[in-house]
């Protein structure tokens, strides 16, 4: 029965494990792709702002698939040392997800502060661009 | 190795290899330095979690963690960057100074958390 029980969460952990790295190769791809065409089409630095965005979301949720693998884990970690690398695992990604939530909420606030500037009819300037007296 | 382990590992070098691209991109277009590494550190990031698929030893462990560290150290930076920068040093960019070169040195020189 434990070996039954052991075999289907392995299968289970594999299976959300490359969900959640499925997400973040998505991500990551599509973040180069549009950093790509920002940095070529638009040459404004606050072009690249949105798609941090977008990343630091794929990010968190491709680490939340392999946070719940890492619970499913321990279902069956058979010994200390196999816990304690656990433990660190989960660790990592639950700081970064931590940190991620944050900097994801600072960008968007960043983000609706430019709409809203743009929304008042003032010419939208990348603060790089007005520090070399350049409009967008 | 696991298959699984085996595919992350190959997307994780690609992703890092398309982290140094962006970089340089944004250096070459957009001449800002902190920008692109911003932007490089998260790809890295994304990168460094791909590798944390599956079991990994203790220094894919240690490599992931020193990245998520170093992230925030550099962001800290930047942010800190920033308020010497504003005039108010409430920390928006809003506050960089819209004058030419002479101003922007002086500022360099004796920003806003020195006076």
């Amino acid at each position: 029965m434990e070996e039954l029980l052991a075999d289907v969460v392995g299968v289970l952990v594999v299976i959300v494990e490359a969900c959640g790295a499925a997400v973040i190769i998505v991500g990551a791809v599509r973040a180069f792709l549009r950093f790509i065409w920002a940095g070529l089409r638009e040459r404004s630095s606050s072009a690249f702002v949105p798609v941090r965005l977008t990343l630091g979301r794929f990010l968190a949720l491709g680490l939340e698939f392999q946070l719940a693998s890492d619970v499913l884990r321990t279902a069956v970690a058979p010994s200390f040392r196999d816990l304690a690398q656990l433990a660190a695992v989960a660790a990592i990604r639950t700081a970064l997800n931590y940190f991620l939530g944050r900097e994801i909420e600072e960008e968007r606030r960043q983000v609706a502060a430019e709409r809203d500037v743009r929304a008042q009819g003032v010419p939208a300037t990348d603060p790089a661009d007005r520090v070399r007296g350049r409009m967008v | 190795m696991t298959t699984l382990q085996e595919v992350t590992s190959t997307a994780a070098t690609l992703i890092v290899a398309a982290g140094v691209v962006s970089g340089l991109v944004v250096v070459v277009v957009i001449r800002r330095p902190p920008l692109a590494l911003g932007v490089l550190l998260d790809m890295l990031v994304a990168a460094g979690l791909l590798r944390l698929v599956g079991t990994p030893g203790w220094p894919v462990l240690a490599t992931t963690a020193v990245i998520l560290l170093l992230r925030r150290v550099v962001s800290a930076g930047f942010r800190a960057a920033r308020h010497s920068w504003s005039d108010d040093g409430d920390g928006a960019d809003g506050g960089a100074p819209a004058q030419g070169w002479p101003l922007s040195m002086a500022r360099l020189v004796h920003p806003a958390w020195r006076r």
